[in-house]
């Protein structure tokens, strides 16, 4: 089941990123989080555990 | 021999020039005829370097009277997308934000272009800051595809112009940028060559930058040749990017031997052919089958981590871009395209544990695709699953089932931006509509030579590269 945010919830994670957007453009962006947060979910069902993080680039 | 001078390849202006067979003033001359008569319906220019390009053609003219040696670019003309540095000439990033920019030093690519003798015919039109692969743009208006004008079909981006004035013989090349497919989504679209080179091969200074450890510059052409040749000239170390390489610059152009035989080719059939619509797997499946009656050893290989690309590349690009934009976003976010606005504000409900996702997910990736070419030169896949949608089209049907448009046209291109291996993007066909159809191969890291080795054989196999689209 999806979690389902709530302005109050988008304007407190925009904020924290250091943004003042208006309920207007939060509610108009809220589907395309949900979506996008659905997109990330993914990322948690796959066995990562054991894999290094790409953090240097291979330059030779 | 307008025409003829138009869409010559750039190793034969090249070559031309060098022998006093044409003059560099008639070779831009031609282009900037071409430019006037063809770009209002077109629109790749941003920019007309007119002037300074004639008197730079003068001085390469003089040049070649007074018998000074001379690059193995000089008085050819290129063409700039419009997040190259320019010195004195307004580079924009396709924004509004950045509409009146005049930087003060040219990108290094572009100094390494001049000091190879090629003059700069102007700055092309692109999506605003790179962020989108339609070729869409608010600000500027979107340039239409030269195979299909009348019905306002998308060049691709976000390298648009660049695709869109190769292709409509307005530049013998261009420079593009790669963050998700925006060198190779346009030369699919519109029927040309586009190569990334592998992540370190070129230098980013100097480039407006989408996102660091996804954005890739490199040459948009007709011929493989040519992608060959301007890369020679491009690539190489720069202390002015600390991710550029320091392995030796090989002579690509040498390695073009138009010979396949031996090559082991892996087609990547599931999520790559098996994505594409009948037309396009069709062309690519003959393609493959074409290098394979060359000599070429021909399997399939399948890369199961790219299904996860989608998510882990929008987590690092969404990310990386915030990062870059956060200070206009908050001083002038009505000057954004609204639709790149909201690309950029989603990249704030993202943590910093999903960019740390994305990377593992890179991670895998990249080691897939190295094992896949541990016992194969280069991979074949489409570079598009479709051809040219419309502007106004949204939603699409690939070969496995419907999707929207913009997810479609990065979906086979960006696992490539993400694991770094050099691409090269040619065309492989046209469809029963006119348009053209794009397939890329993919090599080992710094690999460029073989990749292009194999995509020049094809070019030699096949005239679908010396098409040219009907204009008015």
């Amino acid at each position: 089941m999806d979690a389902v945010f709530d302005l109050a919830t988008l304007r407190g994670a925009a904020r924290v990123a250091g943004f003042t957007w208006t309920d207007e453009e939060l509610e108009a962006l809220r589907p395309v989080i949900q979506a996008s947060l659905r997109l990330l979910a993914t990322l948690d069902t796959l066995p990562l555990d054991a894999v290094e993080p790409t953090t240097q680039y291979r330059i030779l | 021999m307008s025409a003829d001078l138009a869409f010559a390849p750039v190793a034969d202006l090249a070559r031309m020039i060098a022998r006093k067979e044409v003059s560099p003033v008639e070779v831009v001359r031609v282009h900037l005829e071409r430019i006037a008569a063809l770009d209002a319906t077109l629109r790749a220019y941003i920019t007309v370097c007119d002037e300074a390009a004639l008197a730079a053609a003068r001085a390469a003219e003089s040049a070649l009277a007074a018998g000074r040696p001379v690059g193995a670019l000089h008085g050819v003309p290129v063409a700039l997308k419009d997040l190259y540095d320019t010195a004195g000439v307004r580079t924009t990033g396709g924004s509004k934000i950045l509409a009146d920019r005049v930087p003060e030093a040219d990108a290094t690519v572009v100094r390494r272009l001049k000091e190879a003798g090629a003059i700069v015919l102007g700055k092309l039109h692109m999506v605003e800051f790179a962020y989108g692969p339609e070729g869409l743009n608010a600000h500027h208006g979107a340039p239409r595809n030269p195979w299909d004008a009348a019905a306002a079909r998308m060049p691709g981006g976000s390298s648009s112009g660049s695709g869109v004035a190769v292709a409509a013989g307005l530049a013998p090349a261009a420079l593009g940028s790669d963050t998700g497919g925006s060198i190779r989504i346009p030369a699919s679209l519109c029927g040309i060559t586009g190569l990334k080179p592998t992540y370190g091969r070129v230098s980013r200074a100097g480039v407006l930058p989408l996102a660091w450890s996804m954005d890739h510059v490199g040459p948009m052409t007709r011929t493989v040749a040519d992608s060959a040749l301007l890369l020679r000239v491009m690539a190489g170390y720069d202390p002015a990017d600390a991710t550029t390489s320091v392995l030796p610059v090989p002579d690509y152009l040498a390695a073009l031997s138009g010979d396949v035989k031996g090559l082991r080719v892996g087609l990547l059939r599931s999520f790559f052919l098996e994505s594409a619509t009948p037309e396009v797997r069709a062309a690519v499946e003959t393609a493959a089958k074409a290098l394979e009656k060359a000599g070429a050893i021909l399997d399939e290989v399948a890369l199961p981590a790219v299904a996860h690309v989608g998510a882990a590349s929008y987590a690092v690009v969404a990310s990386e871009a915030l990062a870059y934009h956060t200070g206009w976003l908050k001083s002038r976010p009505t000057d954004y395209d609204p639709e790149v606005r909201k690309r950029l504000q989603l990249g704030a409900f993202i943590t910093g544990a999903h960019y740390v996702r994305g990377q593992q997910v890179r991670a895998l990736v990249r080691n897939e695709v190295d094992a896949a070419l541990a016992r194969r030169d280069v991979l074949l896949a489409p570079a598009t699953p479709l051809t040219a949608p419309r502007l106004d089209e949204r939603q699409t049907t690939l070969g496995d089932g419907p999707s929207e448009v913009r997810g479609a046209l990065i979906r086979l291109t960006r696992p490539f931006n993400f694991s770094g291996h050099p691409a090269c993007a040619v065309p492989c066909g046209f469809s029963t509509g006119g348009l053209p159809i794009g397939m890329q191969l993919v090599g080992r890291p710094f690999d460029e030579a073989t990749v292009l080795r194999a995509a020049d054989a094809y070019q030699r196999l096949t005239d679908w590269h010396t098409r040219r689209p009907v204009l008015a």
